[in-house]
């Protein structure tokens, strides 16, 4: 069963010359606009207790999508079709009045998702214990911080229990440990069954997030599959962009730099290097994405040089949910580690070889990175694909590598002094 | 189809009820909220009005005592009009602004939109039906009372269903057309004066007075003047205050129940 069908989406806006023939044509049924199209043949279905991410540019029609799903924009073509209940997070507290206080927010904001006054008198105090407002619950939220607006604004839309869940970028805000919360929450919410649509610039979180990804470009999809490899190809993407086409504009920056030899048509790219992919791979050369504890295993980082004499140094970290370092190899450390001159298009493959994966459970990625010649800019890192520890036994989070010895000695013993 | 729409216009207080009701709470309180006097500024601005109007009317102008009332004074005479004009002029000077300060609900939240005309007529009404409520009690302490005040509410409720249409219209297309603001309160205040508020229509020159009947205004103000002072039931106001009431409220809701699927687009 699906919660969210969309068909053959078209949505237009209207660019009229002068404000009044917007009213003139709806009065008239007369035309008297350009059309200018948002969105393109949009067709995708959410199942039941599926997780649908959006990415994409800016302007790529993101937000006017979520519209369409939520209802506030009609699609000029095409239906879409949601079963159940929705809950919108488009917009932080779009439906709160600045001058009352948080609690009297929450019933208003509440009735405009469709709950029931004595529904809410029940998810009061779950709702402001999970914002952890309890504080400031009666203050008016005209003084509440950004932040403090999206824990509420949040609590209340994923308290309700909606059917479908629409977020739009909501998670920026919160602090990392809000965050975290948010996700369980919103994992929470795919157990019990219920779909969800989500739009973000945090590849992380729609990879972990999501089941499905969907890649909108220029108002059309370009890519629709599974969310992890939707999220590659779609960083992949922005990493060749971001150096080819907005290049030039940041040369200037980088102009000092550099002396140009001569040849001023063609301008340096920004980054001296650009990274392939970052991987975890096992001895024997094979990309892994599951390890053992204590494995030996290889850190490979594989970079394309863009500028000629260009100095660079590499750099591996083990991170676990995305913020926290667990450990990291850094080549700024290590003289020994050559850091060039490269030449341009020359193809770098960085390895480091750890002995053993001292970390006995969790997940986590790898991140590769390369800085300039002063070793301080890391203009570029990438991060892999998440790796998972095998289960195994054992206690705590670590694992050191470990011989055993046991050594009797007996002089002290009765035994002996009874046989001597 | 479009009996569809009426009846989704006109039963979506009941269908939305709660949201109705928080709403009406919110708007009614707050108009108070981070306000000192809270509710006295309820009773104190039509209070002044009143002085101001009388002292220079009656004091500055002289304006004689109303024929056709008895002998009533003419602060009286002034306020049985201007209370329930300044439900009207309230809400109608609202109205253009209604749904521009609810844009960032309107486009991120689906609700019934509907329902924003429809507070934003009935607070006003809420507001100065207590001013207009106490001055009827003054006047029953000092012996006005008649039988035909019972049919005070159904001309109250004629005249804001009368608003509510208005509200409407003016509200979904300053969507379209913000200069419908100036404009609206440059046509409140012609109306005003058109209206014979804050004179009796005996001052009209006789030329004129049939021209009256084409303003509803005029009728409900009539009527409440009669109905209180003289205790009569004038039938011919009566109907042209049904007749312009129904049709202001389906009309009204008719309009902006067809356009408001682009406001999304244009807020």
């Amino acid at each position: 069963m699906h919660s969210i069908a969309v068909e053959n989406v078209f949505k237009d806006f209207r660019i009229y010359a002068r404000p009044q023939d917007r009213l003139l044509e709806l009065l008239l049924r007369k035309p008297r606009h350009r059309d200018f199209h948002v969105l393109q043949d949009i067709s995708f279905n959410v199942l039941e207790g599926k997780s649908l991410g959006i990415i994409g540019d800016n302007g790529a029609g993101k937000s006017t999508l979520m519209k369409l799903l939520v209802g506030t924009l009609q699609p000029t073509r095409g239906s879409v079709d949601i079963r159940g209940q929705v809950a919108a997070l488009l917009e932080l507290g779009a439906g709160f009045h600045p001058e009352f206080s948080g609690r009297r927010n929450i019933y208003l904001n509440a009735s405009l998702l469709g709950v029931p006054d004595d529904d809410i008198e029940a998810l009061e105090n779950d709702i402001i214990a999970f914002s952890e407002l309890e504080d400031f619950i009666d203050q008016p939220v005209k003084t509440y911080s950004s932040g403090m607006y999206v824990r509420l604004a949040f609590s209340i839309a994923t308290m309700v229990r909606p059917d479908v869940l629409v977020i739009d970028e909501a998670l920026a805000v919160g602090d990392i440990a809000f965050q975290k919360k948010c996700v369980q929450r919103m994992n929470e919410f795919r157990k019990q069954q219920k779909s969800m649509v989500f739009c973000s610039h945090s590849m992380y979180h729609v990879q972990e997030l999501c089941d499905t990804a969907l890649w909108l470009e220029k108002g059309r999809i370009r890519e629709i599959g599974p969310s992890e490899d939707i999220v590659a190809r779609y960083e992949d993407y922005c990493n060749s962009r971001r150096v080819y086409t907005t290049g030039e504009a940041h040369a200037n920056e980088h102009a000092n730099d550099k002396v140009l030899a001569g040849d001023a048509a063609e301008a340096p790219a920004v980054k001296d290097c650009r990274i392939i992919h970052t991987v975890m791979r096992d001895v024997d050369g094979n990309e892994i994405r599951e390890v053992e504890p204590l494995q030996e295993v290889i850190l490979e980082l594989k970079a394309e040089v863009q500028n000629d004499a260009a100095h660079c140094y590499f750099g591996f970290a083990l991170m676990q949910d995305l913020e926290e370092i667990v450990s990291s190899y850094l080549a700024t450390d290590r003289p020994d580690v050559e850091n060039g001159p490269f030449k341009k298009g020359e193809i770098i493959t960085v390895q480091v070889r750890l002995s053993a994966m001292t970390l006995r459970v969790g997940k986590f990625h790898v991140l590769g990175g390369v800085a300039d010649d002063s070793g301080l800019l890391w203009y570029e890192t990438r991060l892999s694909k998440e790796i998972t520890i095998k289960p195994n036994k054992g206690l705590g989070p670590y694992v050191m590598p470990s011989t055993w010895d046991v050594v009797r000695d007996m002089s002290n013993t009765e035994d002996q002094s009874s046989s001597s | 189809m479009q009996l569809n729409l009426l009846s989704q216009w006109a039963l979506s207080p009941v269908r939305h009820f709660r949201l109705f009701y928080q709403f009406v709470r919110q708007e009614f309180s707050g108009q108070f909220a981070g306000s000192l006097g809270g509710f006295l500024w309820l009773f104190v601005t039509p209070i002044v009005n009143i002085i101001i109007y009388s002292f220079v009317f009656s004091v500055v102008f002289r304006a004689p005592i109303p024929e056709n009332f008895g002998d009533v004074s003419f602060v009286i005479f002034l306020m049985i009009g201007y209370l329930p004009w300044f439900a009207f002029a309230d809400a109608m000077g609202r109205a253009s602004g209604l749904l521009l300060e609810k844009a960032p609900l309107i486009t991120k939240v689906k609700f019934p939109v509907q329902l924003i005309p429809m507070v934003g007529t009935l607070v006003p009404y809420l507001v100065h039906g207590i001013a207009f409520f106490v001055f009827l009690v003054y006047l029953a302490f000092n012996g006005y009372v008649q039988v035909t005040w019972l049919w005070l509410p159904v001309a109250l409720g004629l005249q804001f269903l009368f608003t509510m249409g208005l509200v409407a219209i003016l509200s979904a297309f300053c969507v379209f057309l913000r200069d419908i603001q100036q404009l609206v309160a440059l046509m409140l205040t012609a109306w005003f004066f058109m209206t014979p508020i804050i004179y009796p229509l005996s001052l009209l020159p006789e030329a004129v007075r049939p021209f009256m009947l084409m303003n509803p205004m005029h009728s409900f103000v009539q009527f409440y003047r009669e109905a209180i002072l003289l205790g009569e039931f004038s039938l011919p106001h009566f109907e042209i205050m049904t007749v312009s009431a129904l049709i202001s409220f389906f009309i009204g809701g008719w309009l902006f129940m067809r356009i408001k699927h682009a406001f999304g687009d244009v807020l």
